[in-house]
């Protein structure tokens, strides 16, 4: 076998040129796809990340059955209740794999400066528990002031350009304003505890973040509309749901639960146009590599006839000859994964050398661009190309292997 | 042995049909050595593809040690060029990518023989033919006298019954053709095997010890198993 492999690689170096170029095509390709899928990997991680940690999402949210149907008209019936929070939360927490079980109340409202007023949509969390479900995602966009404090229930964290637009900054003061879940008008005074961004430039103008108690005062309840449910892996999410939702049900919890993804459409949607792009390159690269390959191995059969021919007079046979020329193909889509290879690692240092910033459509700041490197997946994408360049060897070889000997042999 | 029995070949080219072989009857006995001499477009060539199993007749049979080479299917004639013969072409059809050594061990690894024996093997049919020196030299950097020598080599690295060889000293000049053909009588009266050759070329006839002389596709004189010289 070494001697076909020895034999296949110096084939492969005997027409340079013509190598070269097919080699190149398969690179070019190959760390294409790689550079993309690196940059994707890392801007859905990002997403992800911004998601359970930026937008407070968790990786799974326990609803009150029948909330996200019937929630938005009638709220009052679709809320847990204490005793259900509190239930959730201790048969939740045995659970080692479940790191944070905080309950948060949702709502909307006027947010005011004494002059003018305008929409706000706040979250009512838990300060503590909020702080341990953004974890180190805090620090990436830092909060201006201070942040919600469980002793100063009346502190909000305020989107910057809600702020703004009510020229409020740190320690100012405000008044929101918002209809109970009986219909009665409520207002409470707030002061500005912190400015943030939301990373979106849609929500930025309308978020205001307050302590859970006074989201409860502010809506005249002792309820909440969700529990947030932190894990200690994302993968787990799935597994995870099904098996809490079989245990809450197990203990008389009329609930449903919904992934960090189910919920936010920004990453689905996302997600699935850079699937799309993905699919589109690497359509055009599969079909790139074919055609250099097929072309490639075609006119060295060609060429080769002669040496086909003799080589089945000295007893090869057709699936010899058809072997021959795939371990030549295959070689030949190694290879040039190889160059592929170095191409991408260069391309991912001259990326962290420059680094790049670029403004996403909808985003409030510039992000660095970041593609990171994955071997796992670069060394599929050898095994599919490798494989993918044998069969484009295989069809030309076996119309070369059943060939008539003698005419091979003849031919000039 | 090989006998041919009542073989006619005939084959299209273009329009026309032509009969290169018109039943021809024929036995080479093991060891001989045989020259196929006569015109360009006698039949020489047809005649040495089928007895090296690598041309079917149209009509007749060729028989190979008993065996009827045109009821084997493609794989058993592989492996019976493999194992029982070897071939010597005119244009020595070395492996360009190949050294004179590996081109020499290819029949043997084709036939499953592991790289370390193939390679001692080869090494000694490189010093039969006394090209010890050029072993790891790329036909490229031969001589045409040096490269039909590495042919022949090839040809004898599986020890076969039977040696086929077309026209092997056409490109080559006199002095070289005349050393090929002596080395190849010599190797026939060494190791006993068969050699078929076709020439056309009458000043190697002097070397042979049967002729047999093709014209317009039938044998006009050798067909029985008279010598000459």
């Amino acid at each position: 076998m070494l001697q076909w492999v020895k034999i296949a690689f110096r084939n492969v170096l005997r027409n340079k040129r013509r190598s070269f170029v097919t080699l190149f095509a398969i690179a070019i390709g190959f760390s294409s796809i790689s550079l993309f899928n690196g940059y994707t990997d890392n801007t859905y991680e990002g997403l992800r990340q911004s998601a359970i940690q930026g937008e407070g999402l968790g990786h799974l949210t326990v609803f009150k059955k029948g909330w996200n149907e019937f929630g938005k008209l009638n709220p009052a019936q679709y809320l847990l209740t204490q005793a259900e929070v509190q239930k959730i939360a201790q048969l939740l927490k045995e659970d080692p794999s479940v790191v944070l079980v905080t309950p948060q109340l949702h709502g909307s409202g006027l947010v005011g400066n004494g002059v003018q007023s305008t929409i706000f949509i706040a979250s009512g969390v838990v300060p503590d528990e909020d702080r341990l479900l953004r974890g180190e995602f805090a620090t990436r966009r830092p909060i201006v002031g201070g942040t919600l404090q469980t002793d100063k229930p009346y502190a909000v964290e305020m989107a910057q350009d809600l702020a703004r637009q009510l020229n409020l900054s740190p320690n100012g003061d405000g008044t929101i304003m918002a209809s109970t879940f009986d219909g009665q008008m409520n207002a409470l005074g707030i002061e500005i505890a912190g400015i943030y961004d939301t990373g979106t430039a849609a929500t930025n103008d309308k978020y205001i973040r307050i302590p859970f108690s006074y989201a409860q005062e502010l809506y005249d309840t002792d309820k909440a509309d969700r529990v947030i449910v932190l894990l200690n892996h994302w993968q787990s999410t799935l597994p995870q749901k099904e098996r809490i939702a079989t245990l809450l049900s197990q203990n008389g919890l009329e609930v449903e639960i919904k992934t960090w993804n189910e919920r936010s459409q920004f990453f689905v949607k996302v997600k699935g146009m850079f699937d799309m792009i993905f699919a589109f390159i690497f359509s055009i690269v599969l079909i790139i590599v074919l055609m250099s390959v097929a072309n490639t191995m075609s006119m060295a059969v060609i060429e080769r006839t002669r040496e086909i021919g003799t080589l089945r007079a000295l007893g090869l046979k057709q699936r010899g000859v058809s072997l021959m020329f795939a371990l030549e193909g295959a070689m030949m889509g190694g290879l040039g994964c190889l160059v592929g290879v170095a191409i991408t690692v260069a391309g991912c240092a001259l990326i962290v050398a420059i680094g790049p910033t670029y403004t996403p459509p909808g985003s409030s700041s510039p992000i660095p661009l970041i593609v990171n490197l994955l071997p796992q997946a670069m060394a599929r994408l050898t095994l599919f190309l490798m494989t993918l360049s044998l069969l484009a060897a295989i069809l030309p070889a076996r119309r070369a292997a059943k060939g008539n000997v003698v005419e091979s042999l003849g031919h000039v | 042995m090989i006998e041919i029995k009542q073989v006619g070949n005939t084959y299209r080219l273009g329009e026309t049909q032509v009969h290169a072989l018109r039943g021809v009857n024929l036995t080479i006995q093991s060891g001989e050595f045989v020259s196929i001499w006569g015109p360009s477009g006698s039949g020489k060539t047809t005649l040495l593809n089928l007895i090296g199993a690598i041309d079917e007749p149209t009509r007749g049979d060729v028989l190979f040690d008993g065996q009827n080479i045109g009821h084997l299917s493609d794989n058993k004639r592989s492996e019976l060029r493999n194992h029982t013969l070897g071939f010597i072409f005119q244009g020595f059809n070395l492996v360009p990518v190949l050294t004179a050594l590996e081109n020499v061990m290819l029949p043997l690894q084709i036939g499953g023989m592991s790289p370390h024996k193939a390679r001692k093997v080869a090494e000694d049919r490189l010093a039969d033919v006394k090209l010890e020196a050029v072993a790891h030299h790329r036909p490229d950097k031969l001589s045409g006298g040096q490269r039909q020598r590495v042919s022949i080599a090839r040809a004898l690295a599986g020890n076969p019954s039977v040696v086929i060889a077309d026209e092997p000293t056409a490109n080559l000049d006199s002095d070289t053709a005349m050393t090929i053909i002596s080395l190849m009588h010599e190797l026939n009266q060494k190791e006993q095997t068969t050699f078929v050759f076709s020439t056309h070329d009458d000043r190697l006839l002097g070397q042979v010890e049967r002729l047999i002389r093709l014209e317009d596709g039938q044998i006009v004189e050798g067909g029985s198993n008279a010598s000459v010289g």
